[in-house]
Formats: structure tokens, sequence, C-alpha cells
């Protein structure tokens, strides 16, 4: 089974730093320096607020991700415990965005050694005048996986808002409120008659 | 006054329950027809996969599986809505579930687990996600959620009134009538530690019950 | 053959201590407290496999579980193939044997099959409770490469001409009345345990698995011209005890084991799939000649009852020398753990029980210890049904089946015999031909070395001798 993220709203108090960190951590680009009037900041998790609620939303890692089974030309897969997007085969058809049912996946300009990657053929006139068009992949959370320290959200967030789940603490978390219902009803069952 | 109908739920009785797993098995056994299960246990081609659990603890030992809840977390917590309270039962739809875990997780009994899916008694592979396997990839098998759903569209063999060999106890008290739910985990249960509690049915029994077993169990 | 150890087993790992397999043992067998693993007292153990049958017991095979099941599959006897569930009482079993001797082309298969395998093995494929498929079994074991597919249900007609011959002698003498039938090994080794002052009154008659054993390696191996050294001789039993009763030293023949190997019928299922055979489908075939040639009253020895009906119905026509006007014995048929009756056969009023359930034996032993028991002939078997409740018999998923799963079985069993054109053992050609060209009579000289074995106490035995297993 995936491992995967996951907030807890009542800790999240709305200040985005797991947007920066992710960022931090997915970008060879330091954000602080760059020059530009828009840097690159395209975050694989986002901050989601309502009237009532802040909390960071990103990929569930879904056993049987919508995503990788929509895709034309299998460039998502399961990796050892998380779904993966290969950006590098990515054609940019969204499919995948639009079947998310968390809206977990966004599209972003594709970039390799902090340079956006251009295309060789397709050419464009979105900027006004013909030219070779940047590629735009789809993007979304992969676990911090090639770091190897795992997320970084998960590291940085101030609150403790955020939490990796791991397969293990999901059949833990299911065993313990078992036993603990069969506890409850143990307990209080001579109040329950048949 | 308006008579509110709450959905029925199996329940058991820890002091009853000798832990001889026979709900579990059954549990399978009925829901499997479509793999081949058939009435012995050599027609089995796939892991035994349950929807209630016989937890067992130093003191004592019962069976836990889903209570129906009327707000059901789980259903909430689905964002493909493939969880939905159809016919009195809280059920999911095996074909929309994606297997995101977040229903089991937002369960507060442990009711609900991820297993392999299975069609035709072999493991039912993805449409397309591949995952690595052995250093290759190689074409996943779906993983859904499974909880109880009461049998709802299950007939049990052997369940017809009179015919109750487990217990030999009198049907007649959850025998099957029309289109009512028969679990299989109750008809096998061989010390009756098991019941469908149907909530404010014209039981006398269930009217007298109403109002406690909602305290007892909120 | 002995086994290095005891056939019927409790994983500790998995047991939870429900206690139902203690219910249901005939013989108090099942040690422990509830709640705890329990373990089987060898001694005392009938090896009839009940426990194995009522367990529900299962090891969960999650996503998780790794390699722990695989393990208990190779310990326990199963091919790798398998796929059906664990559960904590089991018998090991010696199903990769077999099917290592199936691909050795220096051996001369011979298998066999009990009367109760053709009424149940269907289940194991899906097809209803109780289907009959006594072709497709011999055509599935042809595919497996057997070279000659025999039957038990011949030995049982042989029984017949033996045990009946012995019935008729004791009750014309009065001696050693009454006298046990000794085809069902639990009952045997359980009288051996229980009540050894009386194991004079058992037949002297070998199972019918037994004498086909001794037959194959003698009257079969002529008929066939093979070296009987070189005969592996496999039989499919709904029984576990048989691989027990296999093993006891006696069962030997000129040096050469009687049968070399017992699987139970839910063992020849996972062999059959193991092969890739599409059992479901398989156009009939007929068992060879001679061993494998029977008659209906061979086909009823898997009901309880069925030796009664068929030594009746034998028994009737050689003390009155004419045809019995019934072929279709109902007071000795039934499902009640006692059942008595008495038989009128022509001047001989023959007073007979039958037992079915090791549980209803002990007041018949009090009364026979204490000289009043008023029964000339008493049928025991230890399964409640007879072989087809037996403890290798495809095992039900749900308890709520297992009523109709004996009834179907049985009345399959009772619809065979009815379909077939000769039904008494003494009109099977094939036994008429076996005596006139090879035993000569019944209890003849032939018969009494091939055919007929011992009993000893086991009052005083240890519990692994008791058992068959090897001490060191």
């Amino acid at each position: 089974m995936n491992s995967f993220v996951i907030a807890d709203p009542g800790l999240c108090i709305g200040c985005h730093t797991c947007e920066v960190a992710c960022v931090a951590a997915h970008s060879a680009n330091n954000m602080f320096l760059q020059q530009e009037e828009n840097p690159d900041f395209y975050p694989r998790l986002r901050v989601t607020e309502t009237d009532q609620v802040t909390a960071p939303v990103q990929c569930r890692h879904c056993e049987d991700a919508p995503c990788a089974n929509v895709c034309p030309n299998g460039s998502i897969t399961n990796n050892s415990s998380s779904i993966s997007i290969n950006q590098d085969t990515c054609i940019g058809c969204k499919t995948c965005m639009l079947v998310c049912p968390y809206g977990a996946i966004a599209m972003v300009p594709a970039s390799r050694d902090g340079q956006r990657q251009i295309q060789a053929g397709l050419r464009s006139n979105a900027s006004g005048v013909w030219a070779r068009k940047e590629r735009l992949v789809a993007s979304k959370c992969d676990l911090c996986d090639e770091s190897g320290n795992g997320p970084e959200c998960v590291r940085i967030c101030p609150t403790h808002a955020l939490q990796l789940v791991v397969p293990g603490n999901v059949t833990e978390s299911i065993a313990a409120k078992r036993t603990a219902s069969a506890q409850t009803l143990q307990q209080f069952g001579g109040l329950i008659r048949f | 006054m308006n008579h509110v109908h709450s959905n029925s739920l199996v329940i058991a009785e820890a002091a009853k329950c000798i832990g001889c797993k026979a709900c579990e098995l059954a549990c399978f056994a009925v829901h499997n027809r479509d793999n081949g299960v058939g009435s012995t246990v050599g027609t089995v081609t796939m892991p035994v996969v349950p929807r209630l659990y016989v937890i067992r603890t130093d003191s004592f030992t019962m069976p836990v599986q889903c209570r129906q809840c009327e707000n059901a977390p789980c259903a909430g917590a689905c964002p493909v809505q493939a969880i939905r309270q159809k016919d009195g039962v809280i059920a999911i739809d095996a074909d929309a579930c994606i297997g995101c875990k977040a229903c089991a997780l937002a369960c507060p009994f442990g009711a609900i687990s991820l297993y392999k899916a299975y069609s035709g008694g072999a493991e039912l592979p993805q449409p397309l996600l591949q995952e690595r396997r052995d250093s290759k990839l190689q074409r996943k098998t779906r993983i859904i959620a499974y909880k109880c759903d009461l049998c709802r569209d299950i007939e049990m063999p052997g369940a017809a009134a009179g015919e109750l060999g487990a217990s030999g106890r009198d049907s007649s008290v959850t025998a099957v009538q029309g289109r009512e739910p028969f679990p299989a985990c109750v008809a096998v249960c061989p010390e009756d530690a098991l019941r469908l509690v149907k909530v404010g049915s014209g039981n006398p029994l269930s009217q007298h019950r109403e109002g406690m077993t909602c305290d007892v169990i909120q | 053959m002995l086994f290095s150890e005891p056939i019927i087993k409790i994983d500790p790992e998995l047991c939870t201590g429900c206690r139902r397999c203690a219910a249901v043992c005939p013989v108090d067998a099942i040690i422990g407290e509830p709640g705890k693993p329990q373990e089987v007292d060898a001694h005392r153990c009938v090896v009839c496999g009940q426990c194995v049958q009522i367990c529900t017991v299962y090891a969960a095979d999650s996503l998780e579980s790794g390699d722990n099941l695989k393990n208990k599959r190779l310990q326990r006897g199963q091919l790798p193939s398998v796929r059906e569930p664990l559960f904590a009482a089991y018998s090991a079993g010696q199903v990769p044997e077999v099917k290592r001797a199936l691909a050795d082309s220096a051996l001369y298969k011979v298998v066999q099959c009990a009367p109760a395998i053709r009424v149940s093995l269907a289940e194991e494929f899906g097809l209803p409770m109780g289907t009959l498929t006594p072709g497709k079994m011999a055509a599935a074991l042809r595919h497996l490469k057997f070279d000659r597919i025999y039957d038990t249900n011949f030995g049982a007609d042989v029984t017949i001409m033996e045990e009946g011959t012995e019935l008729i002698g004791r009750v014309m003498s009065g001696e050693r009345l009454p006298m046990f039938t000794s085809c069902c090994p639990a009952w045997v080794k359980h009288a051996e345990t229980a009540a050894p002052e009386l194991l004079d009154h058992l037949s002297s008659c070998k199972s019918p698995m037994q004498m086909v054993g001794a037959l194959v390696k003698t009257y079969g191996a002529k008929q066939n011209g093979v070296d009987p050294a070189k005969i592996y001789s496999v039989a499919v039993m709904p029984c576990t005890c048989k691989e027990f009763e296999c093993s006891r030293e006696e069962m030997e023949v000129d040096g050469l084991r009687e049968v070399d190997v017992v699987i139970t019928t839910r063992e020849l299922a996972q062999l059959i799939k193991d092969a890739g055979i599409d059992f479901v489908n398989l156009p009939d075939e007929p068992f060879d000649s001679p061993l494998g040639i029977y008659s209906g009253a061979g086909s009823i020895f898997g009901v309880t009852g069925g030796v009664m009906e068929a030594a009746i119905r034998t028994g009737y026509e050689l003390v009155t020398h004419e045809t019995i006007p019934n072929l279709q014995l109902d007071f000795v048929r039934g499902e009640e753990g006692l059942r008595t009756a008495t038989a009128q056969l022509g001047d001989l009023e023959l007073r007979v029980a039958v037992v079915a359930g090791l549980k209803y034996v002990s007041e018949i032993l009090k009364q026979v210890k204490e000289g009043t028991s008023p029964y000339h002939f008493i049928e025991v078997m230890g399964c409640p049904e007879g072989c087809v409740s037996g403890g290798g018999q495809p095992k039900l998923l749900l308890e709520t089946l297992r009523k109709k799963a004996y009834q179907a079985r049985k009345s399959s069993v009772y619809r065979h015999d009815s379909h077939q054109q000769v039904r008494k053992s003494h009109e099977n050609p094939a036994i008429i031909k076996l005596y006139k060209d090879f035993l000569g009579e019944p209890l003849g000289h032939v018969s009494h070395h091939l055919l007929h074995t011992t009993f000893h106490s086991r009052e005083k035995m240890s519990p692994n001798q008791a058992l068959g297993v090897k001490e060191d």
C-alpha cells in the first residue's frame, strides 16, 4: 500500500509555510534569489481556505489512482509506496487533473536544472507572436521521494498539522479502533439486551 | 409522532462469543459466489476477505463490524461518493472506489478494510496503473474498501425457516421476510452471539431498546 | 510406511481455543482451556478428522502477510498451487509425494477410490452438493497418469463375501457374538484403545481399502503382468484415519505395503486442479477391470447402514438360497446415531445394530462387556453419517449447509446403487471370477493370508506408538 500526507484542519493556521517548503524542496532555483517578477512558485500542495477552515490539500496516493488509470501513455505509475508522475514523458493532456477527486494535480511549466523546457516542435501564438511553446506538465505531491528525508511539508509545519501516514499506520489505526470498539461494547454490552 | 426510520445493524455480545471466526468465514463465503466460492473450502482460490473482524483481547473475544451509521463518516470522507445509503445499508460501490483509504481512516470502529479486488476468483488488475515490482513495471491489482452490507442482496443458503443448523435456535426472530436482510454471520454463529438489530421496526424488543441503544453507542 | 508426525494436528499459532472441535470429538481427545490453543491427545485420538471438518479458525491472508502462509502450506504437505485457506485443525497430507510418483515412469501406478469420493469430489469444483461423478473421477485419474483405475467398491464386495461368510459361521456356531464390522479404522483404533478385551468380537476382515491393496499387488499384478515391487498403490479416501490404517505394520503382503499412500478427497481435488484438468467438462470414462468392477452393494459402503444392508442382501441369499424380495432395506437406513432392527433370513432372526458416530458406541460396548448385548451383528462407523461425512471429505464453508450436504451425498450413494445392474456383492461377475481363479472360497487359505488381519490392544502403548509415530 502507499503512504500519503494528510493535514489536521484543527491544527492548521493557514501560514502557507508548507507550500514554501514544498517549492524549496522541489526547485533547483532559490526562490528568494530569483530576479524575475514572477518567480517559479508551484507548490505541490495547496492551502485551501474557507470561512470556517484552512488546511493544505495534496495527493492521497490512491491505491487505484484515477489519474494513473486515465493517463494515455503510462506516465503515472506506482513506485514502492507512492503514485509518481514522470514529467519527462507527460504530454500535458490534463486528464489526470480533471479526474482527481481531491484536486491534487496542477499543470505547471516543466523545468530542468532551473531552466524552463522549450518544445522542439510545437509553436504557439499565445504571446502574440509565433514562438516555440514551453512544456506544461502535470505536477503533484511525490512525498519528496528523491530527497530521502521524507516530506518537507511535514517537517516544516510549525503546528505539526501535517503527518505522513505510512501503510503500517493505517493498519494499526484500524486495528486499534477495532479493539477499542470491541472493548466499549464488552464494557457496556450488558446494557444492550438482545 | 413522526416515526424516524433508522438503519438496521448487526451487533455482537462478547459474553457469548467463543472466537471461532465462523462469522468471518461465512461472510466471506456468501459475498464471493461470483469469485467461484461454492459450498466447500476447495472452491476458494483467493484469500478470505471478511467484512467483520473477530477481535481477541486477553479477557474476551468478539466480532466488530459496521454500525450502518446514520451520518456515516466513511461516506462523508469519500471523495468520489462511492459510499451511499442504499435500501437502509451504508454500501460501498466497489467499481467506483479509488482505494484512497479515507473511509477506513474516518471510521471510528475500524469497520472498513482495504483488500485486493477480485473478479472471477482472480485478482482484478487496474485499467492502466502500473507499479514497480521486482524492478519492472507491472499492472497493479485494484485495492478497494470492504465493509458490512448486512448481506442485503444475498440469499443465505440453508437459512430458510427451520433450517438453521448452526445453533438450532428458533429461526422466527431472524427468518427471511421478503427483502429483509439476513446476515450470514448471524445465521452461522454457533453461540447466538450476533444479532441483527432492527431499530424502530415495530419489534417490541427494539422499541424498548431504541433510546438506550443510542445512549450507549454514542 | 510410518509417519514421522501425528496425522491430526492443531496449529497453536492459529487456534483461538473456541473448542468447537472438542464438542464434535467422539473420544474427548482435544485438550486445552477455552481461549487457549488446544492439543490433540494422540493416544485417545481416533484420527476421524471431525475436528478438521468443524474448525472455522482460518489463517488471515492480508495484504501484509508474507511467507508465513507459504511455509505453513509446505509443512502441511500441500502443493504450492493450492489456494484454499488454512485452518487451525488439519491433517497433514501426502500429495507432493503422490505427484512425484505419478511423474516416475518406472513405477506402475494404481489407484482406488472409496465409495464416498464420487458423491463429493465434484463439490470441490463448484458443482452442487452431492453431485454423482464416478465417470469424471475415473477420467481425471487417468489424466493424472495412473496406469490402472481400480476401485474400493470392488473391495467392499469382497468384504461382503468374507465378512458375510464369517458372520453366518459365527451365528450358526454362536461364537464370539455379537460380531462387529472392522472396515472403519477409527472404530478399530477406538476398540483397540477402549475395549481391547472385546477385540475378538471384531470381524477379522481387513477394510475394503486394504483388501484392494492386497489384491492389487498379487492378483492384480498377475493380471497386468507387472512386478509387484514396481506397483505404487494409492488410495483416495474420505477419511483422515485411512492414512493411519495403511501404515499399520500388519498391512503388508509378501513384504510390500498393501497401500503405499492414502490421500483424501480434498487432496485428490487439489491434485486434479494442480494438473490443470478441467474436471467439470471431462467426458465419463470407465474403471479398469477386474478390480474396478463393483455392485450396488459395494457402493453403499459410503453411508451409515450400508455395510449392514449389503451384508443382509448377500446373507439372505446365502442362508435361504432364495432371491431377496426387496433390495432397498429401509430398516437399516437413516441418520440416527444408533439404529437397531431384526432381519428375517428364512428361519434365522438376525438382530442387528448400526452405529453412526463413535460417541454412540460406548453403550453398545458396555452391553457386550456385560454379556447382555442382544445383537448378532453390529456395524460401527466413526463419523456421524458414515464415510460421506468423513474427515477427509470436502470441508463445508457454512455450518448451515452441513445437513443438506450429507443428505445430498447420501441420496447420491443410494441413487448410484439403485442404477446398478448388479446390486448384490455375490453376483458381481468380477467377484465370482476372483474366487474362481484366485481365492478359491471365502475364508479359504488365500483369503486368510491376504484379506484377514489381527487387532491388538493399545491400552499400554505410549501415545506415539498408539498413533504409529516413529520413535527414535
